[in-house]
């Protein structure tokens, strides 16, 4: 059983009287401890493949299979409970809480899912010593650079134990080499601790570290490139 | 953690936050503030009534109490047969002998409404004695010592010390006469007990009405006045047939109604000014949610509940409304308190006007009670809970796409 399965996924917006097809029968599947990327232009419909296997949405048409579950009709309770469970997001940019210091950003999805506090605490002060940025931990993210954000991002998404991280365009507001830098790390720990990662992308420079390129074009799938190194 | 997020949040817009808060800080305070000033009104009315004349309780028999027979008398001792040390809420008892008469002085006489009594246990019942602006109170050593109203001194042109006649009917059918001697006047604002009311000793209004060892009604004074209907309740099984204690609330209905309704408007008006308040704190969640709608929609991605999401908007709101009310209720607290022991004199610009058969003093003076500290504080953390609803509901149901998509 594939960890993710996208089956002739449709997703169209209606604006009024207008639709708008962002993801037009794109069928796809994920393995456990993929390290792949959703590459095409601005608008081909990478955000929208995202949050549709983030559980975040429901498609118009075709199933998402996560973990063996389809969630076409549950109730948006149910996509939370299990969101909380599967899945961690990453946001191109202001992904943390500001009124929150950067380790309580990270123990949030712990909070949420009701671990006792020393466990997180521990936690949560590894993940940071492994992403590089133990020292941080009480400041607010506005006292943070970008990278240093994204780094807080991770750990937040890493901590609840998903079974796969998800990441709409998370360099994308990165200086190219923080953005090198995070994009090693997160090769890092998808070789290390076999996380699972799905990004997008639209910069040739990120989308060539990627281990599976899927090629998105005006919502279809253009290619579906898997890179032997 | 949750509780964190909800304080922290709130003051990421300290300055709205602490305009809102403010609002309702003055809302609460001030609320309460008046609230005190009724009560202190309302109060005042009913002192005027109870401890100028009636006591909080009256035992008399029926026919006394419904006709003024003076032939319905009782044995001065009526009351310890009755009411016993146990009764402790009763601080006052007080006999008295009543009689319908005139007062003359040479020429001049009144119609006056004499009350024989025992000094000492009147000044339990009535306060007399504090609204004296001449002479003093009659005493055991003086037999035919008279207290007597202001207005009635003005009219008879007399002061303490000068002597006058007083007539009336005797139980055995003669004329009764004799002779009293001003001893103190009052003035209590209320024309009716300053122009008609004289209070002599029992013992000489027993031996003018022929009537040795009689009274006519024994008046009682309770610690708190708003319990005189249920302690008239309590005790009025025990006695017999033909004698009845009343409450103040029989003997003046419409201060019963007045006081009554006051628990009805202190409702309304406690709801008109929050709904303004409401309307204020409505307005700032509404910004602040609408502000935050990635910020929601991040942590929907997260994972968190509706519910949750919801939970932690009203909580903001609640926690507003707690820091509202703490300092609110401190704020009137003390704004009562200064009213309570210091008030505002308004002797010069009106007089006391008599309504509902009490008297409004030309006073601005507060009570504590407790009903104008909770009634404001648990509508305020309503009031809070309903406004903080909307904007809840409002940040629960964005969809988690649309709101990550905002900047
Ligand atoms: N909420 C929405 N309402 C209407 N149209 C949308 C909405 N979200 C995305 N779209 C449209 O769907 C298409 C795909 O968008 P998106 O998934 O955001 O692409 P990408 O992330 O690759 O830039 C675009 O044409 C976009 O305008
Ligand atoms: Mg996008």
């Amino acid at each position: 059983m594939s960890l993710i399965e996208l089956q002739d996924v449709s997703k169209i917006y209606r604006l009024g009287s207008q639709e708008i097809p962002a993801l037009t029968g794109v069928s796809l599947t994920f393995e456990a401890g993929e390290f792949a990327v959703l590459a095409g232009p601005s608008g081909s419909g990478k955000t929208t493949a995202l949050n549709l296997i983030g559980c975040l949405d429901h498609p118009t048409s075709g199933h998402v299979i996560v973990n063996g579950l389809d969630l076409g009709t549950a109730s948006k309770k149910a996509l939370a409970d299990f969101r909380l469970q599967n899945i961690g997001f990453i946001f191109q940019s202001y992904n943390l809480i500001p009124v929150l210091t950067a380790a309580e950003n990270a123990e949030f999805t712990l909070m949420l899912q009701k671990v006792p506090k020393p466990e997180r605490r521990a936690k949560v002060r590894k993940l940071f010593v492994d992403l590089g940025i133990d020292g941080l931990e009480n400041r607010r993210p506005a006292d943070l650079s970008g990278g240093q954000q994204q780094r807080v991002a991770i750990a937040r998404a890493m901590a609840a134990d998903p079974h796969v991280i998800l990441a709409d365009e998370p360099t994308a507001n990165l200086d190219s080499h923080t953005a090198e830098e995070l994009l090693e790390l997160m090769r890092r720990l998808n070789r290390e601790q076999a996380t699972t990662f799905i990004f997008s992308s639209h910069d040739d420079r990120v989308i060539a570290q990627a281990r599976r390129v899927i090629h998105l074009q005006d919502g279809c799938l253009a290619d579906d490139l898997t890179i032997s190194k | 953690m949750l509780f964190t997020l909800a304080f922290r949040n709130l003051w990421r817009n300290r300055r709205r936050t602490l305009l809102t808060l403010s609002a309702m800080v003055a809302s609460a305070a001030l609320l309460i503030l008046a609230l005190g000033v009724f009560s202190g009104m309302f109060r005042d009315m009913l002192a005027s009534a109870t401890e100028q004349y009636y006591g909080h309780l009256v035992l008399a028999k029926t026919e006394y109490h419904e006709r003024r027979d003076m032939f319905a008398h009782l044995d001065e001792e009526v009351a310890s047969r009755y009411i016993t040390a146990e009764d402790t809420e009763i601080i006052g008892i007080s006999p008295r002998l009543r009689s319908f008469g005139l007062i003359s002085l040479a020429e001049t006489s009144q119609p006056v409404e004499l009350l024989g009594v025992i000094p000492e246990r009147e000044k339990q019942v009535t306060s007399l004695q504090t609204k004296l602006i001449a002479g003093n109170y009659p005493s055991e050593a003086v037999n035919n010592g008279a207290l007597i109203g202001q207005g009635l001194a003005r009219k008879l042109k007399v002061s303490t010390g000068d002597e006058m006649v007083f007539v009336t009917q005797a139980a055995d059918g003669s004329i009764g006469n004799d002779l009293l001697i001003i001893t103190g006047i009052f003035a209590t604002g209320d024309s009716r007990h300053d122009n008609n009311l004289v209070l002599a000793p029992l013992g000489w209004a027993q031996k003018i009405m022929v009537l040795p060892g009689r009274i006519h009604e024994v008046a009682m004074t309770l610690a708190d006045p708003m319990l005189a209907a249920l302690t008239a309740d309590r005790l009025n099984p025990r006695l017999p047939d033909d004698v009845e204690i009343l409450d103040w609330g029989d003997l003046l209905p419409e201060m019963r109604e007045v006081i009554a309704a006051y628990d009805v408007s202190r409702m309304i008006i406690v709801s008109i000014l929050y709904m303004a308040t409401g309307l204020g704190i409505l307005n700032t969640f509404f910004m602040s949610v609408m502000e935050r709608t990635r910020e929601f929609g991040i942590l929907m991605a997260q994972g968190m509940r509706p519910w949750t999401i919801r939970g932690l908007v009203l909580l903001e709101t609640c926690l507003l409304g707690g820091i509202a009310l703490a300092i609110g209720l401190t704020c009137g607290a003390v704004m009562t308190l200064y009213m309570q022991q210091v008030g505002i004199d308004l002797a010069g610009y009106i007089t006391p006007v008599t309504y509902a058969g009490g008297t409004i003093l030309p006073r601005l003076h507060a009570v504590f009670e407790a009903g104008n500290f909770y009634v404001p504080a648990g509508m305020l953390l309503l009031v809070s809970l309903i406004a903080g609803f909307l904007p809840a509901n409002r940040a629960a149901r964005l969809d988690p796409v649309q709101a990550v998509r905002e900047v």
